[in-house]
């Protein structure tokens, strides 16, 4: 370790420990620990032992964070307490329906939320996210996001949010239980379901990945409003529910624990289990799907509003970021956290899968979010 | 027959030995043991939010079982003497406030205030002086309680109304026929007579008020109880932390209940 | 002041409490459930029959909740009777009351905790694990109807255990021994005199669980996987996803209902069961 001044003794150890268990992947073991490739880059500013200067002016002592399942290394936030003395309160939703409804009831007490590209503007109509002040997000530069992942974040000029990462979402399928035929679509992801995967598939609990992919067993478009295409979308639903092992967005550990064999899923859970479990594979329909991108914003009323651009501009800081790639495996839209990230995760067919399959891809459509037929559609199929 | 308790026994406490072993788990899987630690419950004490939210549930449920206790004995008392229709429909209300499940009440609440809310804030804020920032109401900890107190209310109403009733008509009669003041009556006669079940009226509520998630759920607004805490944990994966924070919510349950029976039994003794 | 006002003075928290905090919200749900639902959610005032016509899209949901909420209450029953009898009746009193609290411990920990530990036991590493050693393989346990049953069972048991148990101890135990005394075997015992005896705790401890579970949302969420759903599910779905307030009052205006109506019948019936036995409450 004579090489690396900047993770203790007692540190590696964890770091192996965490490792030896699972609960790290390979790639952020070697990462944290500056084993890897990354050692150069990112061993050599560990933010935690930098105070940051949000620390001078007092922002208290606690930061509530709503976000998605598995998507945030826990150190960063760990970091960002020894920096700061605020404590980050992580609270896992499963879907932005679930994220706008309790902003619409009221109090929350959320000061940084996570929306995904297509929600931004019905945010902006309901009043409920605040615009952003870019002067207290020094990390932020403009400039370096890919706009493609960007451009949602600002709304008729005024920026509301900033880039946290891009992914798609295809399905993850364990393979040694495929019987040596793959699954590439999803009118596969939806046969094989109804046979030898039945009782083994989990689908989201959550309108616009559940349905939309659905629609695309069909060949429709995975944003459809339309009466007729969602009435084959929910036969096909219905039909396929009894051979559903659980409807959840949170499919990670049952794929883990071998109970579950195939799963609607986000690019970096695919990562995640991929790294873990290489015989399970990540995969994007060939009919298309979703591509997104998520978001950090401030809602209106965030009782800790410094605390909140404080805890931001940490995460937007490109070395944090590198180190959330590393342990969640979604890419970003940051070319300067891209230049600080090893050649082996730029060329991962996970994170950056080839062109023809991202062509096929579509954004998610605001019109989803608020489409009463497309609500009461999910919710009919799960009370089914 | 004994084999049938025993085993009823084992299927009681089954996951709670899994919930107190995987407590001392040195990995973060739930679902793995990876050696023995203790770190958890150090985390867990440690824990801002953990020790917030404890402290939001016991307090939370010490007011609203407080409130309950007062203003339901009162009630119940009172009602002793109310007759005719104005006591029909009291009763009817006692009635459906128990029968009515916990969500529903939970989202009757979440959308009655949130409704008043929105009609009162503005108006809040034109009658407010121009200096300073203006009040303004919004579900939490005070939405909370009140919702707590009134379904906990209706179970001393009926507890304490039971123990009343059995109560000798002679006795009351009695102290009246000895010129107490019908204040003097409650105070000696009737109240000793009753406070075990306002206690036990107590207990029940401030053990509905700590445990309950699905009412908090709707009307807590930002606020964290423990409940809510562990639900929304166990979505982002439980670790051992919670395991933790169960054990020590048992353990400690389980001490008062020795000390309480200890300071009883020493005082039967006397 | 008179003794009339005195007690109306008493009266007057208790009776605004529950006018604020129960009056209202329930005026509210019924006001909401004849309105419509908001273009980004939520309620716009309106007056339509429509939620109440729509109610047959959640009919599986009332379906399973009607069917396994006293389908839960009898097994906690079945499970429950012979535990409280064996405590009241055999066991000898010095153990009684430690063995009473061991049956109530387990509520102390967060039901949330507790449902947690059968995801796990339930689970592929679990019992099935346990079973495959054993031979029989491919047994799918977690996230079924089976599953969501052990979860009521296991979290209202001590609910049904405490009433039964309050009832057989108050049984004169001369009763018991006049009854053999007099010939009976025991099983004519049991029958004609510990049983009749013991319905007020019977009855008592079967509307406790079964008011519960008609408005479960927790176990169903956690052992059901999603699949399993009961009225309260779809309750959360409605007001915490599709944002459908209108329709969810009228969601939960029917749950209401049924329950009322429910409870009023159970409660007549057992008033007949013991039309002699004036001594005995219900609550």
């Amino acid at each position: 370790m004579a090489d690396n001044g900047y993770i203790s003794k007692k540190q590696f150890i964890e770091e192996l420990r965490r490792y030896q268990k699972g609960s790290v992947t390979r790639r952020h073991f070697l990462g944290v620990t500056g084993l890897g490739a990354a050692t150069a880059v990112l061993g050599a500013a560990m933010p935690a032992l930098r105070p940051s200067s949000a620390f001078a002016q007092g922002i208290g002592d606690r930061v509530v964070l709503a976000t998605w399942p598995n998507y945030h290394d826990t150190a960063n936030f760990d970091a960002f307490t020894d920096a700061t003395g605020a404590f980050v309160q992580v609270n896992v939703f499963g879907s932005n329906e679930e994220m706008l409804a309790k902003l619409q009831a009221g109090g929350s007490g959320w000061d940084v939320f996570v929306p995904t590209n297509y929600t931004i503007t019905t945010y902006v109509a309901e009043d409920l996210i605040e615009p952003l002040d870019v002067s207290k997000l020094s990390n932020y530069d403009a400039g370096a996001f890919d706009p493609r992942f960007a451009d949602a974040g600002t709304v008729d000029g005024t920026l509301y949010a900033v880039p946290k990462n891009w992914g798609t979402t295809g399905f993850a399928v364990n393979t040694s239980h495929d019987g040596g035929k793959a699954l590439t679509t999803w009118k596969d992801f939806f046969d094989r379901t109804m046979d030898d995967f039945s009782g083994r598939t989990m689908v989201h609990d959550y309108q616009l990945t559940t349905i939309g992919n659905a629609l695309k067993y069909f060949g429709y478009s995975f944003n459809s409003v339309d009466p007729k295409e969602l009435a084959d979308a929910e036969k096909l639903l219905i039909e396929a529910k009894p051979h559903l092992f659980a409807i959840s967005s949170d499919y990670q550990p049952a794929m883990r624990s071998g109970d579950a064999w195939l799963t609607m899923c986000w690019t970096g859970d695919g990562k995640q289990m991929n790294s873990d479990i290489p015989e399970i594979h990540y995969v994007l329909g060939r009919e298309g799907g979703e591509i997104w991108s998520d978001y950090y914003a401030i809602p209106k009323g965030a009782p800790h509003r410094e605390a909140a651009y404080a805890l931001i501009n940490h995460m937007l800081d490109p070395q944090v970021n590198a180190r959330e790639v590393l342990a969640h495996g979604y890419p970003v839209a940051d070319s300067r956290t891209n230049a600080l990230l090893p050649p082996e995760i730029l060329n991962d067919p996970i994170l950056y899968p080839a062109q023809e399959l991202l062509d096929a891809l579509e954004f998610g459509a605001a019109a989803t979010l608020t489409d009463p037929n497309r609500a009461e559609l999910l919710a009919r199929f799960k009370s089914a | 027959m004994r084999f049938y308790a025993l085993s009823v026994y084992l299927f009681l406490y089954t996951p709670i030995a899994i919930i107190a072993l995987f407590s001392f788990n040195a990995g973060r899987h739930a679902s793995q043991f990876q050696g023995f630690s203790t770190q958890w419950y150090g985390r867990a004490l440690k824990n801002p939010f953990v020790m917030d939210a404890l402290e939001t549930s016991l307090l939370v449920a010490l007011v609203s079982a407080t409130l309950a206790s007062v203003l339901g004995t009162l009630a119940a008392v009172g009602l002793q003497g109310i007759r005719g229709p104005a006591r029909a429909v009291f009763d009817g209300i006692i009635y459906v406030a128990v029968m009515i499940p916990g969500i529903v009440i939970g989202i009757a609440t979440l959308i009655a205030l949130v409704t008043v809310f929105d009609v009162l804030n503005p108006w809040l804020a034109t009658l407010w002086p121009a200096a300073g920032q203006p009040p303004s109401l919004s579900m939490g900890i005070g939405s909370l309680i009140a919702a707590h107190t009134m379904f906990t209310m209706a179970l001393v109403i009926i507890i304490v109304r039971a123990r009343l009733g059995s109560l000798e008509q002679a006795l009351t009669e009695a102290s009246a026929d000895l010129y107490a003041t019908p204040f003097g009556t409650f105070r000696q006669v009737t109240l000793p007579l009753i406070a075990p079940a306002i206690l036990a009226g107590f207990l029940l509520s401030f053990t509905f008020s700590f445990d309950d998630f699905i009412i908090a759920f709707f009307v807590a607004g930002s606020e964290t109880t423990l409940p809510i805490y562990v639900f929304s944990s166990i979505r982002r994966g439980v670790t051992p932390e919670i395991n933790a924070i169960g054990t020590m919510v048992m353990v400690a349950s389980l001490l008062l209940l020795i000390v309480a029976q200890l300071v009883l039994r020493r005082g039967q003794r006397r | 002041m008179t003794r009339r006002e005195r007690n109306w003075l008493l009266v007057a928290p208790a009776g605004a409490w529950f006018l604020v905090m129960l009056v209202l919200p329930l005026s509210f749900v019924f006001v909401f459930s004849f309105g419509e639902r908001g273009p980004a959610g939520g309620y716009v005032p309106a007056f339509t029959l429509e939620q109440y016509a729509n109610l047959p899209a959640r009919w599986t949901a009332f379906k399973n909740t009607m069917v396994l909420a006293p389908l839960g209450t009898l097994a906690a029953l079945l499970i429950a009777y012979p535990l409280a009898y064996q405590l009241a009746v055999r066991t000898d009193p010095r153990w009684k009351t430690l063995l009473l609290v061991l049956v109530i411990v387990p509520f102390w920990t967060s039901i949330l905790i507790r449902s947690y530990a059968w995801i796990f036991i339930l689970g592929g590493q679990g019992i099935p694990a346990l079973l495959a050693a054993l031979g029989i393989e491919d047994v799918r346990l977690i996230y079924t109807p089976f599953a969501v049953t052990v979860g009521i069972v296991y979290g209202y048991l001590p609910l049904m255990v405490f009433p039964i148990y309050v009832a057989l101890d108050r049984l004169d135990k001369r009763l018991l021994e006049a009854s053999s005394d007099l010939g009976a075997r025991p099983f004519a015992t049991f029958w004609q005199v510990t049983l009749p005896l013991s319905v007020p705790g019977v009855a008592t401890g079967c509307m406790l669980v079964f008011i519960l579970l008609m408005g479960e949302f927790l176990i169903p969420a956690l052992l059901g996987g999603g699949k399993v759903f009961f009225v309260g599910n779809a309750l959360v779905d409605l007001f915490l996803q599709s944002r459908n307030w209108a329709f969810g009052s009228a969601v939960a205006f029917t749950l209401i209902l049924i329950m009322l109506v429910t409870v009023a019948i159970y409660m007549r019936l057992i008033a007949r069961l013991q039309v002699r036995r004036d001594d005995v409450a219900i609550m």
